[in-house]
């Protein structure tokens, strides 16, 4: 090769300096400025400089060398002179040294110094051309010098104490070089991914993430590089295609000159994960079935109806008669009924459908369809599935079960609503027959939605005592005159709008909803305080006792008879003035546990009725045991004896004499009825032909007057 | 036969080149500049929408997997550091981006140099990035060569297979093969020395052992009929042939990222 060596090489200036040209070239300088520098640049013993020009041949021979370049040498100046640049400097991996020596620029490369000891120092060789284009200063330094040299072993040594710590830690570790790029990982992530190194480096690690999670940590990578610190948890898939959970924690890294990576650690929680997800599931998950629970279903429900356009349909089913197999069979039976029913219930429906076990022997189903059609078909399926035969405990059982359905419509805003109204269905399809698949009829959901109104204002009326009560006289009849010997407290709710609420309706709503010890206890202490007022009253002339009614559920309450004498205790009467009333029905519900309630009444001195006797089915044994001081002849049997129907009402009469206990005639309402009592040695009644129930400030009129019987009630 | 080939005007005109982008020239010469921040370098780069965009589309590239998100320039230089923007530079300085008249092939073997280096960088102790940029620079050199001496530097071209036999050929031909003229051009802009020299060692010497073994593998992904080395010869054992399947794979899947990125 030739290189064309450029011909305008000039002599130096010999013109002296002037300054009015400080920026003169050095050839241009006075004489004695080029020697000064000169004569310092050869005296440099820090810096070796030579000065070298091409051959004919092109090779650089040395001309001139410095005090600088002798000591790096070995040599002195006069023994180098003249003798070729390459016999001492040599070209990275033998190159030759011709391409250094530019006309045009300086250049700068990596050179090897061979000494006069024959050691070899890796230097760094700079050629600047001379104006004359025939010679070139050659500076040469050592390419590190030796502090350059210990901080480059320090900074060596330290890199290599992290990167052991690093590759040995057992958290797995992950560097980046460049964005998502990674320029090292440790031996503990490639442990957790069970692959090697290499499959990891660069952007291979992202291949291992969850898909659902790449775009989160790619996310999370951007912040960093802007330089937070950030955490999140990621998912991992190893070589076995396992998921790993971790918590990533992200630090920012700048490398100076190079630009901005990261550090991340992985601390493997998928243990710790799958324990929590073990609680979650169990806390979401009934034990018996496990079906998701009820908070399951809601959230369920919600996460669904989130999306405005989801179709949904729900239905309820409620197993008929599970009660019977629960008490026949036991409740071991029982639930391996509701194992098995769960067992069918998730069997029929579709993927993506949701059975939940919603209490008792009570499932919803949440179908995940838009078409009534689809959820009736799904509900079918659901009817026949279950109607195939259990055997348990030896016994085959047909199930059955009544199912509600309800499609999501724009009425329904929440999980609360629609899950009401599928129950509702569920409801008319049990009052209709059970058995039968019911769809939410807009009739039905007017009432129900009318009687969860009418428990809001029932519970508000409880609590703001606007349950009054009236009075019905207690009279013992005899020779024309009424002897008032009681006083019967009747609770009325007036409702604002509707008006009147027959008792048996608003106690009903209340023993449903859960509000029946509230108002036994407002009934119960409205009705002393009363008692104790008319006493004072009216003296004499007020009733010796009231009787309260109770309702069923009161009596299992255990709690019942200490309320009792807290009541009587702050109205200051005598437990005698006190007479609760129970019927015959709800004492036989569970005759034990009524007994031992009545019985703590009774101790105390509480008088104990029962009511509407005759229209259950008391067992007689239970009767002589029970600790009742009277039976109340119900209406009914009263109404009959005109029609010459008396021998119920003498049974009674009769079995209560033989008891030694009082009768009370209710629902009296004619003269000759009083008379046929009386006849029949029951002269303490009450019924509208001698009293209806009063209000309050009526029944003290009454008290005062003092009655008279009707015409015609003595024989 | 040789060609008389002034390098001295070689990187004269370079220098007229560079003056036709005095933005890049400020980014190149910025990079330098050890502190420079990132937010520095962004404001630099904006005024060339060019070299701004370019930057941006790599950023956003899934060679460094977080396509689509860098939003930001500044954050773009985060993400694919000084060095590649540096180069990214380069080119444009060049002119070589523009230039219509280039070997045959220098964009697609520039990309497999780049991608392939890029690979192998953590194996030679390199970053990815400083990796990239050399064999994204490297054929710098043959450009040159080639706008000097259109239909010799093809003949050179045709009938040498890429990589040393052809850098041999260079230099026959021309006093001094590609990458190292690469290098000269590089020095003129002070890039830091390192690179010079690995650039410089590139036809023989320890330095470009990293280079010499990019092209190897750039050759055999480029040219069926390439004359095959022996990786472990090549790589002095960094790489075996046994890794060779995986690593072209890697390597041609970042030749697609950096492809449509580049706009090259």
């Amino acid at each position: 090769m030739t290189t064309s060596a450029r011909s305008s090489a000039r002599a130096p200036d010999p013109d002296p300096p002037t300054h009015q040209q400080p920026h003169q070239q050095p050839h241009q300088q006075p004489r004695e400025v080029v020697a000064a520098v000169l004569h310092a640049v050869a005296a440099d013993v820090g810096r070796a400089t030579l000065v070298a020009e091409l051959t004919d041949t092109g090779e650089p021979v040395i001309r001139w060398s410095n005090r600088g370049a002798s000591e790096l040498l070995g040599w002195a100046g006069s023994d180098v002179q003249g003798v070729r640049l390459d016999r001492f400097v040599i070209g990275s991996d033998g190159a030759s040294l011709r391409p250094l020596f530019r006309r045009e620029r300086p250049t700068t490369t990596a050179v090897s110094l061979r000494t006069a000891v024959g050691e070899t120092v890796a230097c760094r060789v700079s050629t600047i051309p001379a104006p004359g284009g025939l010679l070139w200063a050659v500076q040469v330094d050592p390419a590190h010098s030796e502090r350059e040299l210990a901080l480059r072993a320090s900074a060596d040594a330290l890199e290599h104490r992290f990167k052991v710590m690093a590759e040995r830690s057992p958290v797995p570790t992950m560097m980046s070089e460049q964005g998502m790029r990674l320029g090292h990982v440790n031996d503990a992530l490639c442990v957790l991914l069970g692959v090697t190194a290499d499959k990891l480096l660069g952007t291979g690690w992202i291949a291992y993430a969850h898909r659902d999670d790449e775009e989160r940590i790619a996310e999370t990578v951007v912040a960093v590089l802007a330089g937070q610190e950030r955490e999140l948890q990621a998912r991992f898939l190893d070589s076995q295609r396992r998921v790993r959970h971790t918590d990533m924690r992200f630090t920012p890294l700048l490398t100076p000159g190079v630009g901005d990576g990261f550090v991340a650690t992985l601390e493997d929680i998928t243990e710790r994960r799958e324990f929590e997800e073990r609680l979650n599931y169990q806390a979401t998950h009934d034990s018996l079935t496990g079906l998701p629970r009820r908070a399951r279903l809601w959230e369920h429900v919600g996460a669904t109806m989130a999306d405005p356009d989801a179709g949904l349909a729900c239905m309820f089913l409620d197993l008929d008669n599970f009660k019977v197999v629960n008490d026949s069979l036991g409740h071991t039976a029982g639930d391996a009924l509701l194992v098995e029913v769960a067992h069918r219930l998730t069997a029929a429906v579709r993927p993506g459908d949701l059975v939940a076990r919603f209490g008792g022997d009570e499932f919803v189903v949440a179908c995940a369809t838009g078409s009534l059609d689809g959820a009736l078909e799904v509900a079918d399926r659901i009817l026949r599935v279950l109607s195939a035969p259990v055997v348990l405990d030896g016994v085959e059982i047909h199930p059955r079960g009544s199912i509600g359905v309800v499609l999501r419509g724009p009425d329904h805003h929440s999980a609360d609503d629609l899950i009401r109204d599928c129950d509702i269905a569920m409801y008319q399809a049990k009052s209709r027959g059970k058995g039968r698949i019911m769809v939410l009829d807009e009739s039905a959901r007017s009432a129900a939605y009318d009687t969860l109104s009418l428990v809001a204002d029932l519970r508000q009326a409880i609590e703001q005592r606007r349950i009054t009560l009236s009075y019905q006289p207690v009279v013992r009849a005899q020779d024309g005159r009424a002897e008032l010997v009681s006083v019967e407290a009747l609770a009325r709710w007036r409702h604002p709008e509707r008006g009147s609420i027959p008792a048996d309706v608003f106690v009903g709503l209340a023993e449903e909803h859960g509000l029946v010890h509230e108002l036994g206890e407002l009934v119960l202490e409205t009705a002393c305080t009363a008692l104790a007022a008319w006493q004072s009253q009216l003296g004499a002339l007020a009733p010796p006792s009231v009787s309260v009614n109770l309702s069923a559920l009161q009596m299992n309450d255990h709690l019942l008879a200490q309320a009792v004498k807290r009541t009587l205790r702050r109205s200051g009467l005598r437990p005698e003035q006190l007479c609760l009333e129970i019927t015959e029905s709800a004492l036989m519900n569970d005759p034990d546990t009524a007994s031992t309630i009545l019985r703590q009444l009774r101790d105390h001195g509480v008088q104990v009725a029962i009511d509407d006797f005759g229209t259950g089915y008391s067992s007689l044994a239970y009767l002589r045991r029970l600790p009742v001081n009277f039976l109340k002849v119900d209406r009914s049997f009263v109404a009959e004896l005109q029609d010459g129907h008396t021998a119920v009402v003498q049974a009674v009469i009769s079995l209560a004499h033989n008891l030694g206990i009082g009768v009370v005639a209710e629902g009296v309402e004619t003269t000759s009825q009083i008379r046929m009592l009386g006849q029949m040695s029951c002269t303490v009644m009450q019924g509208f032909v001698i009293s209806p129930a009063l209000e309050e400030p009526d029944f003290v009129d009454w008290c005062r007057a003092g009655r008279l019987l009707p015409a015609g009630t003595t024989p | 036969m040789s060609t008389a080939l002034d390098v001295d005007a070689i990187l004269d005109g370079l220098d007229q080149m560079a003056a036709a982008r005095p933005v890049a020239a400020q980014v190149v010469a910025t990079c330098n500049d050890e502190g420079t921040g990132a937010g520095e370098l962004a404001a630099i780069l904006g005024a060339d929408m060019a070299l701004a965009a370019r930057v941006m589309k790599l950023a956003n590239s899934a060679y460094f997997g977080l396509s689509g998100r860098v939003r930001s320039l500044q954050l773009a230089v985060t993400v694919v550091g000084f060095n590649t923007v540096r180069s990214i530079a380069t080119v444009a300085l060049s002119g070589i981006d523009s230039a219509k008249d280039l070997p045959e092939d220098f964009w697609d073997t520039s990309v497999h140099l780049a991608a392939a280096a890029g690979a192998l960088g953590p194996r030679f102790r390199l970053t990815t990035a400083d990796a990239l940029c050399l064999g994204l620079l490297a054929q710098l050199g043959a450009a040159l060569l080639h706008q000097a001496d259109p239909d010799g530097y093809d003949v050179v071209r045709a009938t040498t297979d890429l990589g040393t036999e052809r850098f041999s050929a260079e230099t026959l031909r021309y006093g001094i093969c590609g990458p190292r003229l690469t290098a000269e051009a590089l020095q003129q802009w002070r890039f830091p020395i390192e690179m010079v020299d690995t650039l410089r060692a590139v036809p023989s010497g320890a330095d470009g052992v990293l280079l010499r073994t990019a092209y190897e593998l750039a050759a055999r992904l480029l040219d069926p009929a390439h004359r095959r080395t022996g990786l472990e010869q090549v790589s002095h054992r960094r790489v075996t042939e046994s890794d060779a399947p995986r690593v072209l794979t890697a390597i041609r899947a970042d030749v697609a990222a950096l492809q449509t990125s580049l706009g090259l």
